[in-house]
């Protein structure tokens, strides 16, 4: 059990160092040319890994529904903003941020396409979150 | 290097990282959508590889703004060093890790909390040194309330909000 804790433990801290790095590049180069090279030093990787490890493409990849191929899209985005974020508010405050915007975002999400949802924890939840978030941005 | 650590954060700017956590809930879902016909590798896999084109499209539309602008950084803050380059492994070895742990009898919700708590504590140190040549932030009593509450809010919506009713 003491691994799969430190493999949960340890992606939470690349997804912070991955932002932090990103963010060093865009500091001398711009952030969409760091999502760039995020995304392309990653698909070199997963591409030397996929060979090595083989199946990495699935038979059925005709069925997918085209929608499923905007991910890498929306990445693109996601990695420039936190790269031209994290230079402007800090580590901290883009963590609080961007967690509070995936959590509030992910329960409207779940509710609209009616996924369940236990009413009192995500809306304690999310009241706790945006009060967190006001602390974020009270003048110091 | 270093910003006065008294500066006030643009509100604007919170507002982006907020909306950009809305992004995330969505490329999540995508690419778990992906993960269902292919496996994690896979899903990862296909978002890089769809984003490295059209991070490509989207440079090839504004490359002259990104080059003056990159030259210009370069100018200002100096060539990067060549670790700069290499954050994408942290993201293609982060799908291994995940994908080992959601498989576990963590799951899917002790993944997401274990992960929530290693993005606050390298957050803290490396606002706390300035690590990786990004700038320091000072940490007050605010940060401190700040996290308390974002993190308790998120922990309660990951294990007791969503899923299970």
């Amino acid at each position: 059990m003491i691994i799969p804790i430190l493999a949960a433990f340890a992606a939470g801290l690349l997804v912070i160092l991955s932002r932090q790095v990103n963010g060093r590049l865009a500091m001398s180069t711009t952030p969409l040319i760091s999502s760039f090279w995020n995304h392309f030093v990653g698909f070199a990787f997963l591409t030397v890994v996929g060979l090595v490890i083989g199946g990495l493409i699935p038979a059925n990849i005709a069925e997918m529904p085209w929608w499923i191929y905007t991910g890498g899209a929306i990445g693109v985005v996601f990695v420039a903003a936190g790269s031209w974020l994290i230079t402007r508010i800090g580590a901290v405050n883009s963590t609080l941020l961007v967690i509070a915007g995936q959590m509030v975002f992910g329960v409207i999400f779940d509710f609209l396409r009616g996924a369940p949802v236990t009413i009192w924890a995500a809306a304690l939840g999310v009241v706790l979150i945006l009060a967190g978030m006001w602390l974020t941005q009270r003048k110091r | 290097m270093t910003s006065p650590p008294t500066q006030r954060t643009n509100p604007l700017h919170l507002l982006a990282a907020f909306a950009s956590g809305g992004l995330l809930t969505l490329a999540i879902f995508v690419n778990g959508e992906a993960g269902r016909f292919g496996g994690a590798m896979f899903s990862s896999w296909l978002a890089h590889g769809v984003g490295t084109i059209v991070a490509i499209v989207f440079l090839a539309i504004v490359w002259r703004g990104q080059r003056a602008a990159s030259a210009e950084a370069t100018a200002k803050i100096g060539k990067a060093p060549l670790w700069a380059y290499v954050g994408g492994l942290c993201g293609a070895v982060t799908v291994m890790l995940t994908s080992t742990s959601v498989n576990s009898p963590l799951a899917l919700a002790g993944t997401l909390a274990l992960g929530l708590a290693g993005q606050v504590v390298l957050s803290l140190a490396a606002d706390f040194w300035g690590l990786l040549g990004l700038p320091k932030r000072r940490l007050d009593l605010r940060d401190a309330g700040a996290v308390i509450l974002i993190a308790t809010g998120s922990l309660l919506i990951i294990l007791f909000g969503l899923g299970a009713a």
